[in-house]
C-alpha cells in the first residue's frame, strides 16, 4: 500500500478558526460525511481493549466515550456499556446494531459524578486541537468514573512503526491524515473524495503528563501498541466495597 | 435508550449543579424488545444505581411495580420484573427535561441528544485559565 501524504496542520489553514470551530471542520463533519465507510473499516477489536473490557467483574457498568460505531459495546456480555459521540451518524450506527448510544461532546459529558465502574476512550482525545481541550476531555473521563476504578485511554503515536502506512514527520505533531473515500464507495458523483481530519499526534510520554497532571490518577500501565500510546490508569479514592465480589 | 443509562444522566448545562439530575421525562413512547435474562449480571448491577432516582422515573413513565426501596431478599421474580424494566424497555421518542433549569434534551429513534449551544455548555478552557491565575 503507498505512503499516504501527511499534511501538517499550519496556520495557513485555520488562520481564523477558533478551536471549537477547527474541530467542527476538520473532525465532526468529517466524521458525520464518512460515516458508514469508516464505519465499515473498524470491525475487529484491538486484544489489549478486549483483554481489558474481559477483565472487568461482572455487573460493571462503564462509558465508551467517542464509541464510534460502537465496536466496543458489546465484547463483555457480563457488564453494561454505554457509548458516547460527537458523530450523531456513527451513534445511529451503533444503535442500529442493539448498542446504547448518546450523542455528545467529550469536553462536557452528560454523565454524573462517579457514576461508572470503567471508561473507556479509544482514538478520541486526539482530535482536540489544544493542550487545554485534551487536558478537559481526560479530566471529563475521570470525572464519571468511580474512584478506585480503571480507565482505559489510547492515542495516536508520532512514533510510527515502519509497518505504517503512514509515515509522520518526526517534529510535527498536528497534523491533517486524509481518508479517502474510494470512487465506486461514493454514490453520490463516483469521484474519489478525500476528507483531512485533524489529529494531535502524541510523543512517548506525553499521554502519561496529561494523565498525571490531573492529580487523581495513577498510572497502571503505559504502552505502545500498533502505532498507539495506551494508558490504563486508576482513578483515586478508595474502592468501593461493592466493586469486589 | 433504556432506564439504566436514564440513570447515569445529568444536566449538564453551565451553572447547573444542584437539582440536576434524574432528568425528567415526558411525552415518551416506549417499546419492549426482549433480551437474555442474566440473574447474575442483574444482581451484581444492582448496588450501582440510583434506586431512588430509578423509581421515580419509573413511576413518572406509569411503572409502578417496584418497591420503593430495595427489598433485603432478592427473588427471582423480583429480578425478572426488574430484567424487563431496566433492560428491555426502551425510549424511543420523548424528552429529558431538567428540574432546575428546564433545559429540554430529545430522545429520538432511541438516542438521546445532549449536545449544548455554546452558551449552554461549559467552557472548559476557560475554567482551566481561571482556575491558574487564582
Amino acid at each position: 500500500m503507498s505512503i499516504t501524504p501527511i499534511k501538517a496542520f499550519t496556520e495557513h489553514d485555520t488562520v481564523s478558526l477558533t478551536d471549537d470551530k477547527k474541530e467542527q471542520k476538520y473532525v465532526h463533519d468529517v466524521y458525520q460525511a464518512i460515516a458508514p465507510h469508516f464505519s465499515q473499516t473498524r470491525y475487529k477489536p484491538w486484544p489489549v481493549v478486549e483483554q481489558f473490557l474481559n477483565s472487568l467483574d461482572i455487573g460493571s457498568i462503564g462509558a465508551d466515550i467517542g464509541c464510534g460505531n460502537g465496536k466496543y459495546l458489546g465484547i463483555n456480555k457480563n457488564i453494561y456499556m454505554v457509548g458516547s459521540d460527537r458523530s450523531s451518524k456513527l451513534i445511529e450506527i451503533s444503535v442500529s446494531r442493539g448498542h446504547e448510544g448518546i450523542i455528545c461532546d467529550a469536553l462536557n459529558l452528560p454523565f454524573r459524578s462517579e457514576c461508572f465502574d470503567f471508561v473507556i476512550s479509544i482514538a478520541v482525545i486526539h482530535h482536540f486541537t489544544t493542550f487545554e481541550r485534551r487536558f478537559a476531555a481526560i479530566k471529563e473521563l475521570f470525572r464519571i468514573a468511580r474512584p478506585g476504578s480503571y480507565i482505559l485511554i489510547y492515542v495516536w503515536a508520532l512514533e510510527q512503526s515502519n509497518e505504517a502506512r503512514r509515515k509522520f514527520d518526526k517534529e510535527q505533531q498536528d497534523v491533517f491524515v486524509p481518508w479517502v473515500i474510494p470512487a465506486d464507495k461514493n454514490n453520490q458523483d463516483k469521484k474519489e473524495i478525500i476528507y483531512n481530519r485533524y489529529y494531535h499526534l502524541f510523543k512517548k510520554g506525553e499521554l502519561d503528563e496529561l494523565i498525571e497532571s490531573t492529580g487523581i490518577a495513577q498510572i497502571v500501565k503505559t504502552d505502545y501498541d500498533k502505532d498507539n500510546w495506551y494508558v490504563i490508569a486508576r482513578k483515586e479514592g478508595s474502592e468501593n466495597e461493592i466493586d469486589k465480589k | 435508550m433504556r432506564l439504566v443509562v436514564h440513570n447515569m444522566l445529568q444536566c449538564h448545562v453551565k451553572g447547573c449543579n444542584s437539582n440536576n439530575f434524574p432528568l425528567r421525562l415526558f411525552d415518551v413512547e416506549l417499546e419492549i424488545h426482549e433480551i437474555e435474562f442474566n440473574p447474575q449480571f442483574l444482581q451484581s448491577l444492582l448496588p450501582k444505581l440510583d434506586w431512588n432516582a430509578f423509581i421515580s422515573t419509573a413511576n413518572q413513565i406509569g411503572i409502578t411495580s417496584l418497591p420503593q426501596t430495595l427489598p433485603e431478599e432478592i427473588d427471582e421474580d423480583f429480578l425478572k420484573n426488574l430484567h424487563r424494566i431496566l433492560f428491555e424497555t426502551h425510549i424511543m421518542q420523548g424528552k429529558m427535561v431538567c428540574s432546575n433549569c428546564s433545559h429540554e434534551y430529545p430522545i429520538k429513534e432511541g438516542i438521546p441528544n445532549m449536545l449544548l449551544n455554546e452558551e449552554e455548555a461549559e467552557e472548559e478552557a476557560e475554567v482551566e485559565a481561571e482556575a491558574e491565575e487564582d
